[in-house]
C-alpha cells in the first residue's frame, strides 16, 4: 500500500462519524434520485445518478468494513482503495457533484449524499490529489490572515475612493465604510471586490447602521476542500476580527457556501470564541424594509425579475423565504422557477466547481436544466445571491444565449431605493420607463 | 416440525442480534453535537421526515415515480407484514379463515410486488446499472420467502420449508444490503435534524 | 518595452478567476521567467500578493494605473 492509499483511508477511517456511515449503509440503489440531479437532466446516463457515484465511495468503505465484502468483493462491489480508484473518485467529488443536496431532500431514505462527496473531497486533500487551484486559493486566504499588513493599505486607500463613489451615489457627503470600527453593531464581511462593497455600503450609510467593513472576505475555499483544518483558519481571520472590534453580528455578502459555513458551520468550530449573532445580507435587507429603515419604490423595477435559489442559502441554508420578500418589495413583475425553494435545481457552479477551469465544459453542459428553467420564465433579470451562482449563470448566459442580465439582491433594493446616481454599471438601467426623468424632477 | 420452528427462531435471533451489533458499532462511532443557533425545530424536521415527508407526493422523485415507490412502499409493508406472521407462525391455526386468508393473500401481492423490483432491476436500464449482485440476491430472497409465507399459511405442506427459508432470510438480514432497514431510522432522523434546524423542513405552507 | 513572457488580459474577471487563471498562466512559462497582467477587479490587490506568498513565486510589482486598472508582475520561482 502506498503511502498516498495509507493516508487517504486514515483520513476516510477518521471521518466515519455516525451520519457518514448512516449515508454509506443506507442506500437501497433504488435510482429515485436520477432525476434529481442536475448533471443527470443533462445528460441521462447512469454514471451521473447520484447513488452511482455514492457507490464509487461506499465500494471502498466495504471492503475495509464489512465483514460479507472482505468474503466475497464481488457479491457486494468491494473494492480496494488503490491510486485509480483514488483519482477516479477525486474526480467524481469535485466535477461531477455540487454538493447541492438536492437529491438527499429527493431520496425515501434521505441518504445525504453530499455528505459522502464531502467525505471523498477531505480524503484526497489530506492525501495530496484534490484540485491544486481549491488548495491554493485557500492557502492564500490563510495568508491574509497571517500578515494582513501586505495588502491593508491598499486596502485602505481602496475604501477611501469607494468612499467617494459612496457619497456621489447616496448623495450624502457624511457617507463612510468605515474600517475596524470598534464596537460596531455589524461586521460586514464582502467578498474580494467593489461590488460587494459599494451597494450594502448605500444601504448600510442610509438605513444609518452602525458597522463596519471586515478587511477579509468571506469566501472559503476550505469549505470546498472539505478540510476542516484549513477550513477553520480562513474561518478564523472572521471570528478574531469581530472579537477584537466587539461586533454583535457577523453579517455575510450574498455568498452561498460563506453563508451556509458561518451560520452553520463555524459556530461548532470555534464553540465558547463566537458569541455573535450570523446574518445574511438578505435578513438585513428584510428587517431594513419591514421596518422602514430604508425607503424602496415597488415601481422601480419594471422588467421580468426570476430567482434562483442557491443550494447553500435555500436548502442547505434556510434562506428561502427572506430573498423572496426583499424581491418582492422592490421588483414589479416576480416570477418563480419551476421548481424552486427547497426544489430548486442547482445551476452547476457550486461546490467550488466555477473556480476549476478543466472542469467548465462539464459544468456549463450540467447547467442546462437551469438554463431551461430561466428561459422558461421569461424573464429580463436574474437574481441570484450567490457569486458562485452569479459566475455560473453569467457563462450559462452566454452558452445557451438567454439574454439576461445577471445581478445580485442588493443591487436592485439599492436600484428601488432610488438614489441620486446609479450603482456603477447600472447606469442604463436609470434610462428604462423615463426613470431619469423622474429622478431629475425629484 | 419443533426442530424446523426452532431453525427459524435461530436464524430470527441471529437476525437480530447482528441488526444489534450494526446499532450498537454505529452508535458508538462519533456524532457530531450541532450547536449552532436553531432557526427552524430539528424535533420538527425528524417529525417531518417520519410523515409527511415520506409521501408520495411530497418529493419530486416519488412524484415523478409514483408507481416505483408504491411498488416499494407495498413490498415494504408485505415484509414487515411477513415478519409479524413469522412471530406468530406458531399461532396460526388459531386464526380465524378470514384472517388467515388475508394474511396469505398480502403476503401473495408483497411477493408479487417484490417479483416486480425484482424483474425491474433486470429489465431496467438504470437500475441494472446500480445493482450488485447483493441487490438481485436480495430481492429476490425476501419475494421468494413471502411467496413461501403465503404458501404455508394456507397450506401446512410448505411449514418445513418455510422455516427453512424464514431462518436463512432472517439471518441474512445484517450481512447484506436488507440492513438498509436499520439504517433507514437513522438517515431520516439525522435528515430531520439536520432540515428542521434550518427551518426548510417542515417548512411554512406557500405558493409554490 | 516589457521583457514579460506572457501578457494576460484579466479584465471584467472577478474573484476568484484572476487567481486562478494566474495559476493556470504560470505552468506556461519557465522558472526565472515572468508574466503580466492587466485586471479591473480590486481584490487582486489583496488576493495577487497573497497567492505569490502562499504558492513561493515572486511578486515583482503590481501598480494601480491612470484608467483604474491593475497591472501586476510575476516572477515563476519554481
Amino acid at each position: 500500500m502506498t503511502e498516498t492509499i495509507e493516508l487517504a483511508l486514515k483520513t476516510l477511517e477518521a471521518q466515519l462519524n455516525q451520519p457518514l456511515e448512516t449515508a454509506l449503509e443506507a442506500c437501497a440503489r433504488c435510482g429515485l434520485c436520477a432525476e434529481s440531479c442536475h448533471y443527470y437532466r443533462a445528460e441521462p446516463k447512469v454514471k451521473h445518478i447520484p447513488a452511482f457515484r455514492a457507490e464509487r465511495l461506499r465500494s471502498v468503505y466495504r471492503y475495509e468494513h464489512d465483514f460479507l465484502s472482505r468474503l466475497f468483493p464481488v457479491w457486494t462491489g468491494a473494492k480496494k482503495l488503490d491510486e485509480p480508484t483514488l483519482a477516479s473518485l477525486t474526480e467524481i467529488a469535485f466535477s461531477q457533484c455540487t454538493l447541492c443536496r438536492r437529491c438527499t431532500v429527493n431520496c425515501p431514505l434521505g441518504v445525504d449524499t453530499p455528505l459522502m462527496m464531502r467525505a471523498i473531497r477531505a480524503v484526497t486533500t489530506a492525501s495530496g490529489t484534490a484540485p491544486e487551484i481549491l488548495v491554493m486559493l485557500a492557502d492564500a486566504a490563510i495568508e491574509k490572515g497571517k500578515d494582513p499588513s501586505f495588502f491593508k493599505d491598499m486596502f485602505l486607500e481602496q475604501i477611501a475612493e469607494m468612499e467617494e463613489q459612496l457619497r456621489d451615489i447616496t448623495g450624502d457627503p457624511t457617507a463612510t465604510i468605515p474600517v475596524e470600527k470598534q464596537g460596531a453593531k455589524i461586521l460586514y464581511v464582502p467578498l474580494a471586490g467593489a461590488h460587494t462593497i459599494l451597494p450594502p455600503a448605500a444601504v448600510f450609510n442610509v438605513a444609518k447602521e452602525d458597522w463596519t467593513l471586515s478587511i477579509f472576505e468571506a469566501a472559503n475555499y476550505g469549505v470546498f476542500l472539505a478540510d476542516v483544518n484549513r477550513a477553520k483558519q480562513v474561518a478564523k481571520r472572521i471570528v478574531d476580527e469581530a472579537n477584537r472590534l466587539g461586533v454583535k453580528e457577523i453579517v455575510i455578502a450574498e455568498c452561498g457556501h460563506a453563508y451556509a459555513s458561518y451560520r452553520w458551520d463555524v459556530p461548532n468550530w470555534f464553540a465558547g470564541q463566537f458569541d455573535f449573532k450570523v446574518r445574511s445580507l438578505i435578513e438585513v435587507l428584510a428587517d431594513y424594509i419591514r421596518d422602514g429603515k430604508i425607503k424602496v419604490d415597488p415601481t422601480a423595477i419594471p422588467e421580468g425579475v426570476t430567482y434562483h435559489d442557491s443550494c447553500n442559502l435555500a436548502r442547505n441554508g434556510g434562506l428561502i423565504e427572506e430573498p423572496r420578500y426583499v424581491l418582492k418589495n422592490v421588483v414589479r413583475d416576480f416570477r418563480e422557477m419551476t421548481p424552486n425553494r427547497d426544489q430548486a435545481i442547482c445551476c452547476g457552479g457550486g461546490g467550488g466547481l466555477v473556480a476549476l477551469a478543466e472542469y467548465a465544459e462539464r459544468r456549463i453542459a450540467a447547467g442546462k436544466p437551469k438554463a431551461e428553467q430561466i428561459k422558461q420564465t421569461g424573464a429580463r433579470i436574474v437574481v441570484a445571491a450567490c457569486e458562485n451562482c452569479r459566475l455560473q449563470i453569467g457563462d450559462l448566459n452566454e452558452r445557451y444565449k438567454l439574454n439576461v442580465q445577471i445581478t445580485a439582491i442588493t443591487d436592485l433594493v439599492v436600484r428601488a431605493m432610488r438614489l441620486p446616481k446609479p450603482l456603477p454599471g447600472h447606469e442604463a438601467e436609470r434610462l428604462f420607463e423615463g426613470e431619469e426623468a423622474a429622478v431629475v424632477r425629484e | 416440525m419443533v426442530f424446523f420452528q426452532l431453525l427459524a427462531l435461530a436464524g430470527f435471533l441471529a437476525g437480530l442480534y447482528g441488526i444489534y451489533i450494526r446499532y450498537a458499532q454505529t452508535k458508538a462511532r462519533a456524532f457530531p453535537a450541532d450547536k449552532s443557533p436553531l432557526k427552524g425545530n430539528p424535533s420538527h424536521g425528524i417529525a417531518y421526515a417520519f410523515t409527511k415527508g415520506m409521501m408520495p407526493w411530497a418529493k419530486e422523485s416519488t412524484r415523478l415515480h409514483m408507481i416505483a415507490y408504491l411498488r416499494g412502499i407495498g413490498f415494504h409493508i408485505g415484509i414487515f407484514t411477513a415478519i409479524g406472521a413469522l412471530i406468530i407462525s406458531p399461532f396460526w391455526t388459531l386464526l380465524p379463515s378470514l384472517l388467515s386468508l388475508t394474511l396469505g393473500w398480502a403476503l401473495t401481492l408483497g411477493a408479487i410486488l417484490g417479483a416486480a423490483g425484482g424483474l425491474m432491476r433486470i429489465v431496467e436500464h438504470n437500475l441494472r446499472g446500480l445493482s450488485i449482485p447483493d441487490d438481485h440476491f436480495a430481492v429476490w430472497l425476501v419475494t421468494v420467502w413471502m411467496a413461501v409465507s403465503a404458501a404455508a399459511v394456507w397450506d401446512e405442506a410448505w411449514m418445513a420449508a418455510y422455516y427453512i427459508l424464514s431462518a436463512i432470510t432472517m439471518a441474512y438480514v445484517p450481512l447484506g444490503k436488507i440492513r438498509h432497514c436499520l439504517y433507514f431510522f437513522f438517515s431520516r432522523v439525522f435528515f430531520g435534524k439536520f432540515f428542521g434546524r434550518r427551518a426548510v423542513y417542515p417548512h411554512p405552507d406557500v405558493a409554490k | 518595452m516589457s521583457d514579460a513572457k506572457l501578457s494576460l488580459d484579466f479584465k471584467g474577471l472577478l474573484c476568484p478567476m484572476p487567481v486562478v487563471k494566474l495559476a493556470q498562466a504560470i505552468k506556461q512559462i519557465q522558472v526565472g521567467e515572468i508574466l503580466e497582467a492587466i485586471a479591473t477587479d480590486p481584490g487582486v490587490m489583496a488576493d495577487i500578493p497573497a497567492w505569490t506568498r502562499s504558492t513561493g513565486h515572486e511578486l515583482v510589482s503590481l501598480d494601480k494605473r491612470e484608467d483604474k486598472t491593475f497591472k501586476f508582475v510575476v516572477k515563476r520561482l519554481k
